[in-house]
């Protein structure tokens, strides 16, 4: 028998004193919009994590905030259900439910998922399964929604393409309100859902897998006009205290250095800029409406906003009037400037120069000179007494040499500070991440360094780190970070693996307590596939499963950068000219 | 300086007291009541709260103090649009100093979602776990008496330095009701001190000023 959604409502609460954290599950934030209005149609994002993640995601809160504005449609949100959750909602057999109106995401007109971390696809399987939604788009019928799926994971989006009716690659800004406005015409007509997807194969970026042909391309969906472009003005007030619990102020999309290994940097090109005008009115707006005491300034490299200085002329007004925290992010050393340490209310600063040497770093193209190491010193004068570090591991051509650069630079770091006299010791952590290589990057071909070769690295760079005094080490697993390889450079055959992992019990793969290798070895060997071939090395001259998106950047230009890279030539900052990447076809870059 | 009385009903009663001293600041940041800080390295707003209402629990009654030079009324009319309903304002006192009511409180009144009968909370003894232990506990003295508040059951409790959690004797009244009862609909209704042996309600304490 059919419950109504009172019967739901009603159940529901009931549980809400059984679970840990039930301010995760309520909704009723501030700032939430009318969810009484007429729709015509309406879209639930779903985040496979937990509430206090996914409140974080301000790519998820601006693309709900533009279809809420729209007259006749709504959208709602779905974050994951901790496992206790989880475990309650079967056994009082309620299907997961959106968090404002607590309505089966069965019901929604459209369920978009947004999938930013390749150790999260089994819960997207997971929050399906809730939902009582089959997996595989092609076992759905009619009377189900349309499945969507968004977020940087779209850079290859093969391994999952067969739970989805609909991927969007790309920035979803226009894209979803164009997919859910298709959904409700077709509704209306009574259109079948083929005939529906026939349709959406026409919106910018997005990829029909049912009806995709080989040799079509899929164009990434790209915002044209950053300037103008939405964004939030008026956040949601979290409920429980979220990881980045503050007004997000984002000031460009892209990121003009080209690092060789990162994939943010090459997805979100074209680099668009906001007016430094422009953001602080979101930046008011946001803390006028929700009273957040904080700001914090993202973007990927927000050092290099060209209107940083003029912005925090703006800001810091503003902000010591109000009593509010301005925090600035993820700075990077060559762009460190003195004033920027000063008046910080921090004590501890993140530098990320990645590689333990010159040639390393040129061979990623990481722009970050001794010299400019060595600029740290203005930061302990400025009285910083911690500092942490990020590096990457078995990045290509690395050799031990390297490693004994991490070493080297710790030691270097301590020598400046106590040329300041300090009296307290220096804090220094490092924390080393294992190269990942990911589609859309100069490195997409690359091997991942083998599991053992992983751990002795580890253990030589622990061991030498162990003789200087002050430096914590910390490094991410080993196995995480090769399922994550081979599932950013799966095929649609992973399908089969992520059922199987997710049927053997994995989820909340990102959480260390929930990680569980033997699984995802066993749900490979059980799919007939072997994880080396997804980590290792791939043939230049074979077609990749996610060759059919264009990101922009070309395939030529990526192989181009692989060659500099091997021979340890760098390629200037995109700030200092346009390097002729691609990029430009698919909108213009603000900053050349 | 105000104190604001406010409700934590619906959905904000799942809001945890942790989380709580957030959202109070956000709201006041938002309806543009200006508010003192502390002096220091990190200045914090001069909020002092009630003692807090168990999570899961509503309430009729919370209390906080603020630290502006902001009458009452103005103040009442921000705080207002700035709120959602979970977290309305019933009434804004103005006051000359902290009442300090998180050790003034002693005693308060919670209604059961059950009809009132003359039961018996002589010899209570209740069981629950703390920190994974199992513990018994005979709370009688922590009882102060039973009536009826509009037809339900009203029990006046300890709420000050050593209070009984509302929630805690739910299992007793189930037992005594032979229903199930859910602590979501108990709602604190009233909060007292006491002076000079005598019971004073919190509204009238503060109305009073004498602290
Ligand atoms: S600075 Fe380098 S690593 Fe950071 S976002 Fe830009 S390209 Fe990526
Ligand atoms: S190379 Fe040119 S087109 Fe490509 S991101 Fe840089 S500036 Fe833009």
């Amino acid at each position: 028998m059919q419950c109504s959604m009172e019967d739901y409502k009603d159940k529901f609460k009931k549980i809400l004193l059984q679970v840990e954290k039930p301010g995760r599950y309520t909704g009723g934030e501030w700032n939430t919009p009318d969810m009484n209005k007429k729709r015509r149609a309406d879209f639930v994002f779903c985040f496979p994590e937990v509430y206090e993640i996914g409140m974080s995601n301000l790519g998820m809160q601006i693309l709900y905030s533009i279809i809420n504005k729209q007259e006749g449609f709504a959208a709602e949100r779905c974050f994951a259900p901790w496992t206790d959750m989880g475990q309650k909602l079967k056994e009082n057999d309620i299907p997961l439910l959106s968090l404002e109106t607590k309505k089966p995401l069965k019901d929604f007109s459209v369920v978009g998922f947004s999938i930013g971390y390749e150790l999260l696809y089994t819960n997207v399987l997971y929050m399906l399964d809730l939902a009582k939604i089959p997996f595989r788009a092609k076992d759905r019928g009619e009377e189900y929604p349309i499945i969507l799926a968004g977020g940087p994971c779209t850079a290859n989006p093969e391994p999952f393409a067969p739970f989805f009716d609909v991927i969007i690659a790309g920035e979803g800004e226009e894209a979803d309100l164009e997919v859910l406005k298709i959904v409700a015409d077709g509704k209306e007509k009574g259109l079948t859902k083929t005939e529906i997807l026939k349709q959406i194969k026409s919106v910018k970026g997005a990829y029909v897998p049912a009806l995709h042909e080989k040799g079509e391309v899929v164009v990434k969906a790209v915002i044209r006009d950053f300037e103008n472009a939405e964004s939030i003005d008026k956040p949601l007030v979290p409920v429980i205290e979220t990881v980045h619990d503050r007004a997000q102020l984002e000031l460009y999309r892209g990121c003009a250095s080209g690092c060789r290994f990162c994939q943010a940097g090459y997805w979100y090109r074209p680099i668009r800029e906001r007016s430094a005008e422009k953001c602080f009115d979101f930046a008011k707006s946001m803390c006028d409406s929700a009273g957040f005491d904080e700001i914090s300034l993202c973007s990927l490299s927000t050092s290099d906003y060209t209107d940083l200085e003029k912005l925090q002329g703006y800001l810091e007004p503003y902000c010591h009037e109000k009593m509010i925290n301005l925090s600035l992010p993820s700075l990077r050393i060559s762009s460190f400037k003195p004033e920027m340490a000063k008046d910080s209310r921090k004590s501890s600063l993140t530098f990320a120069p990645e590689a333990g040497t010159q040639r390393l770093r040129n061979v990623i193209n990481k722009n970050v000179s001794e010299e400019e190491i060595d600029k740290i010193a203005v930061a302990f004068e400025a009285g910083y007494e911690s500092i942490k570090l990020y590096f990457m591991m078995g990045l290509p051509t690395e050799t031990d040499e390297d490693i004994d650069g991490i070493a080297k630079i710790c030691r270097r770091l301590k020598d400046l500070y106590y040329e300041k006299k300090h009296k307290r010791g220096l804090n220094i952590s490092v924390s080393c991440a294992v190269f990942v290589p990911k589609p859309c990057s100069p490195f997409q071909w690359e091997a991942q360094i083998s599991f053992d070769e992983m751990l002795r690295r580890q253990r030589y760079l622990r061991d030498q780190l162990r003789q200087i005094k002050g430096v914590n080490f910390s490094w991410h697993g080993a196995e995480p970070s090769m399922l994550e390889a081979a599932l950013a450079r799966g095929d649609q055959k992973q399908a089969d693996v992520i059922e199987n992992a997710y049927a053997a019990g994995a989820k909340f793969d990102g959480w260390s307590e929930y990680f569980n290798w033997d699984i995802w070895k066993k749900a490979f060997e059980d799919s007939g596939l072997d994880m080396t071939t997804y980590t290792g090395a791939q043939d230049i001259n074979a077609e990749l499963p996610w060759d059919f998106i264009d990101i922009g950047a070309t395939k030529q230009y990526l192989l181009k950068q692989r060659e500099l890279a091997y021979s340890a030539v760098t390629t200037k900052n995109c700030r200092e000219g346009c390097n002729g990447c691609g990029a430009l076809r698919l909108g213009r870059c603000t900053i050349c | 300086m105000l104190v604001i009385k406010y409700q934590k009903k619906g959905d904000a009663s799942f809001i945890s007291h942790i989380d709580l001293l957030k959202h109070m600041g956000r709201i006041i940041r938002r309806a543009d009541i200006p508010m003192n800080f502390s002096k220091g390295f990190n200045p914090h707003p001069l909020l002092f709260f009630s003692p807090p209402m168990v999570l899961g629990g509503q309430s009729e009654c919370e209390y906080v103090f603020l630290s502006t030079e902001m009458n009452s009324e103005e103040a009442f009319r921000r705080y207002k649009g700035a709120v959602p309903e979970g977290l309305m304002a019933l009434e804004f006192f103005d006051v000359k100093k902290n009442p300090n009511l998180q050790a003034e409180i002693e005693i308060a009144d919670y209604v059961y979602p059950v009809e009132y009968r003359d039961i018996d909370l002589s010899d209570c003894v209740i069981r629950y776990t703390k920190k994974g232990e199992e513990k018994e506990e005979n709370v009688s003295s922590k009882i102060f008496g039973t009536f009826s508040e509009n037809g339900k059951l009203c029990v006046r409790m300890a709420a000050g330095n050593s209070p009984l959690r509302p929630d805690r004797i739910i299992g007793k009244l189930s037992e005594i009701y032979n229903e199930e009862i859910s602590l979501t609909e108990v709602v604190k209704v009233r909060q007292y001190v006491k002076k000079d042996g005598e019971l004073i309600n919190v509204d009238d304490f503060i109305k009073e000023g004498k602290f």
